[in-house]
């Protein structure tokens, strides 16, 4: 029954996103081409990032069981393009107010859900080995649907004009863990051997909590004029 | 829900093409793609033997297998693979597992043998011809034991063994949490292989003073037998018996190069393959040489013929006959020979002579001699066992070295051995006991001696590969290495090709002897379905929480307006 538990996972990643953009209410307002223009602005800065990454960066040559941490930190920081990506994105064209927000985060993550795990989940969900892999490959992608979210936000209200002075930190830092939310991981699991459901609960809880942040700044911001 | 899925897809299709042939790519590749294969782990694995003798098979009958594994102790054994550890082996439990019909067997044999108790080994070596004789239709392998592969070994046992669980819960728990096996070998069925061609050397030492000097024959074969073709090293069997008649070679060859010392006799030196398949070897290269040619030393004046067959460990030596020798022929004389040289040097070597007249109602021939015989050659073979049926002339566990009794090859009683041959012959060639030498008088010694590192080294030659008949062809480094070390010693040395008749084959050999198993980790159906229902629940939570999203919404900002209202 390989075929099934390929369904099975690709249930699991890809509901949540259709029931996000059924409920959020941007199916009233037709921006599925909009999502769609969102997901091909995704795609180019990650061409980018890649062709930066591939010019710049040396491979790296240290024993296997190094963690280079000092590489791998630069490397995050070329990340600092995904929020720029957003930005562009929003400020674009994406429609009014803060369906900006939604459409962006949905164009987004849709694009990464297809570009990073459709393959994987097809060439390996159907084979007849079971790992647990697959099924965590599919809860990544749904915390990555929040993640985005909160990213999609934390950019919108860093470049509000009227964004008080006293919200001006948290969000920078806030952004900043965002960015360096893949690199944090993978310092977790090196520094503390984390197993891999372990660490899924780890990336859920942070970004649970980078999201509730985001949350309270924003309606703050939003309910503050 | 659906109705606003297909509109979302016919925006995207008004909107540009190439938009939605991005969305077709999905499905052109469900239609093309390949499933990949990626195996918790892979080892290789050793198949029984499968040939057919004279129109009667033996072995295992098929090559592929795709099954989940299982061992003896569950309860279903119908169309699983069976694995078993040699030490919890017997033939009880492979019938059993045969009887119900089970889709594979295989055996993990550990990587050292001398890990084995004795009696194991022993006990083992008398099953495998059982192995053989019962017509198999099911895959049988063999496995070197690996970390992994006992893991997997364990794992199985675990879940067979507790397949009758009581409760529905504690099924339900063992399904989601245990690891099934499913066993793939990667080749294709096996079938005959056509044309193979088994190869046997010969060379000779010329005796002095015209023609019609006398000959005498050298035998020993080299292939080697046991339940499992890759794993028959055959050392003892016969192994033992090649190193011997190379190193008579040798000691022969450097007596006849001087002129003093060269004898009135042909000797004739024949490594023959085959040896194992009822000596097909040994029998083409008679017929060719008495019936097809007008001219060869077999035909004109054979003194005798002296087959080497294991002769590696033991101090007893057999002298097997299948007519008891007249008085006065040259046969006879080696035999007094032989029992002058061992009673007086060696008094600790049992030297007897075993008399088995030749019985052509049997499947295949005892000893090799009785090729010779068959076609009134005095011949006979020199064996440490007493009878041909002894479970050491086909066994896997035929090694080089096990530490303690039984099967390994100890050099120094090869070299004995060797002497005593060596010096027997020598008696015989030179008319020792007719000039009237005396009874001790030892020839090989000094220079001439026999050297125990040429022996030992030649025998870790020969057992470092498999040399079953089945995988030695005429391109295969044993048979070059044998040629070019006979031919360092011997003269006219030629090889002679053995290949089955097309009509009535005399032997058949079958492929897909060596595979590569994967074993995949699987989950049973139910664990499917579980997780179809576990997933099910999630979403419906999580539409939940999405539509009531709103609640959430309103939640902070009441926690926030305090805040702002303060401002």
């Amino acid at each position: 029954m390989t075929l099934f538990h390929f369904g099975n996972c690709l249930a699991l990643a890809y509901f949540p996103y259709f029931i996000t953009y059924k409920c959020s209410g941007l199916s009233e307002y037709n921006a599925s081409w909009r999502c769609v223009q969102a997901g091909v602005t995704y795609l180019f800065v990650q061409l980018c990032k890649m062709l930066f990454l591939a010019t710049f960066f040396p491979t790296w040559e240290g024993g296997a069981g190094v963690y280079d941490f000092v590489g791998e930190f630069m490397k995050a920081t070329v990340d600092l393009a995904d929020l720029l990506g957003l930005h562009l994105v929003m400020s674009w064209n994406a429609g009014k107010g803060e369906y900006k927000i939604m459409v962006a985060a949905m164009g987004w993550s849709t694009a990464e859900l297809v570009m990073s795990r459709c393959i994987p989940l097809w060439v390996g969900a159907r084979g007849i080995e079971f790992d647990w892999r697959y099924i965590q490959m599919s809860f990544d992608s749904n915390i990555s649907l929040v993640h985005y979210v909160a990213m999609a936000s934390l950019v919108w209200m860093f470049t509000r004009y009227d964004l008080p002075k006293s919200f001006r930190l948290p969000v920078t830092v806030l952004l900043g863990v965002c960015v360096y939310k893949a690199f944090l991981m993978e310092l977790f699991v090196h520094m503390f051997l984390l197993g891999s459901w372990t660490a899924l609960l780890v990336k859920a809880v942070l970004t649970g909590a980078i999201s509730l942040c985001s949350l309270f700044l924003f309606v703050t911001l939003v309910h503050s004029n | 829900m659906f109705e606003e899925a297909s509109e979302v897809f016919e925006n995207m299709f008004k909107a540009s093409f190439p938009l939605s042939f991005i969305v077709l790519l999905p499905a052109v590749l469900f239609l093309v793609s390949p499933l990949p294969a990626e195996a918790a782990h892979e080892f290789t694995v050793y198949r029984m033997q499968q040939y057919d003798l004279q129109g009667q098979a033996y072995g295992t009958r098929s090559s592929v297998l795709n099954t989940e594994a299982r061992t003896v102790e569950a309860d279903v054994l119908s169309r699983r693979c069976v694995i078993m550890r040699l030490l919890d082996f017997s033939y009880e439990k492979y019938q059993k597992a045969l009887r119900q019909s089970a889709g594979a067997v295989v055996i993990i044999l550990p990587q050292n043998m001398s890990t084995m108790p004795q009696d194991i080994v022993q006990q083992f070596m008398e099953i495998e011809p059982e192995l053989l004789a019962t017509e198999t239709i099911v895959p049988v392998y063999f496995a070197l034991e690996e970390e992994e592969l006992l893991s997997i070994y364990e794992q199985t046992l675990t879940s067979s063994s507790s397949q009758g669980l009581a409760s529905a819960a504690e099924v339900l728990l063992h399904t989601a949490t245990a690891n099934g096996f499913q066993m793939v070998t990667s080749g294709a069925q096996s079938k005959a292989v056509s044309d193979w061609a088994i190869t046997s050397l010969e060379g000779r030492l010329a005796g002095v003073g015209g023609e019609d000097l006398p000959t005498i024959v050298l035998v020993a074969h080299y292939d080697s037998f046991g339940v499992a073709p890759w794993l028959s090293y055959g050392a003892d069997s016969n192994g033992s018996g090649v190193s011997v008649l190379l190193e008579l070679a040798r000691l022969f060859s450097r007596l006849y190069t001087y002129k003093r010392t060269h004898a009135a006799y042909n000797l004739l030196f024949f490594v023959s393959g085959g040896g194992k398949f009822n000596y097909q070897g040994t029998k083409r290269w008679l017929e060719d040489n008495l019936d097809h040619t007008d001219s060869s030393l077999l035909q004109d004046n054979v003194a005798f013929v002296l087959c080497l067959d294991t002769l590696g460990s033991s101090d007893s030596l057999h002298l097997h006959v299948s007519k008891p020798p007249k008085e006065g022929s040259p046969q006879h004389t080696l035999l007094k020979e032989l029992e002058t040289v061992s009673s007086s040097q060696y008094p600790e070597v049992k030297f007897s002579m075993v008399h088995k007249k030749i019985n052509l109602a049997d499947d295949t021939l005892a000893w090799e001699h009785e090729r010779f015989g068959i076609r009134r050659l005095p011949a006979f073979t020199l064996s440490h066992l007493e009878s041909h049926r002894s479970a050491a002339r086909s066994s896997i566990m035929d090694v080089r070295s096990v530490p303690g009794k039984g099967t390994q090859v100890d050099v120094q009683t090869l070299s004995r051995n060797t002497k005593i041959i060596a010096e027997a012959l020598a008696r015989v060639i030179y008319n020792l006991t007719g000039k009237g030498a005396p009874e001790d008088l030892q020839i090989f010694t000094e220079q001439m001696q026999v050297q125990e590192e040429q022996l030992s080294s030649v025998l870790d030659w020969l057992t470092s590969q498999p040399r079953a008949a089945q995988l030695v062809d005429k391109e295969s480094p044993v048979v070059g290495t044998l040629e070019y070390y006979l031919s360092r010693y011997l003269k006219d040395v030629k090889r002679h090709y053995v290949k089955a008749d097309k009509r009535d084959p005399e032997f058949v050999f079958y492929d897909q002897l060596k595979q590569v198993m994967n074993a995949y980790r699987v989950k049973p159906a139910i664990f499917d379905l579980l997780l179809a229902l576990c997933i099910a629940v999630y979403l419906g939570v999580m539409y939940l929480a999405i539509q009531n999203f709103g609640l959430l919404y309103s939640v902070v900002r009441k926690v926030t307006q305090p805040k702002a209202k303060q401002h």
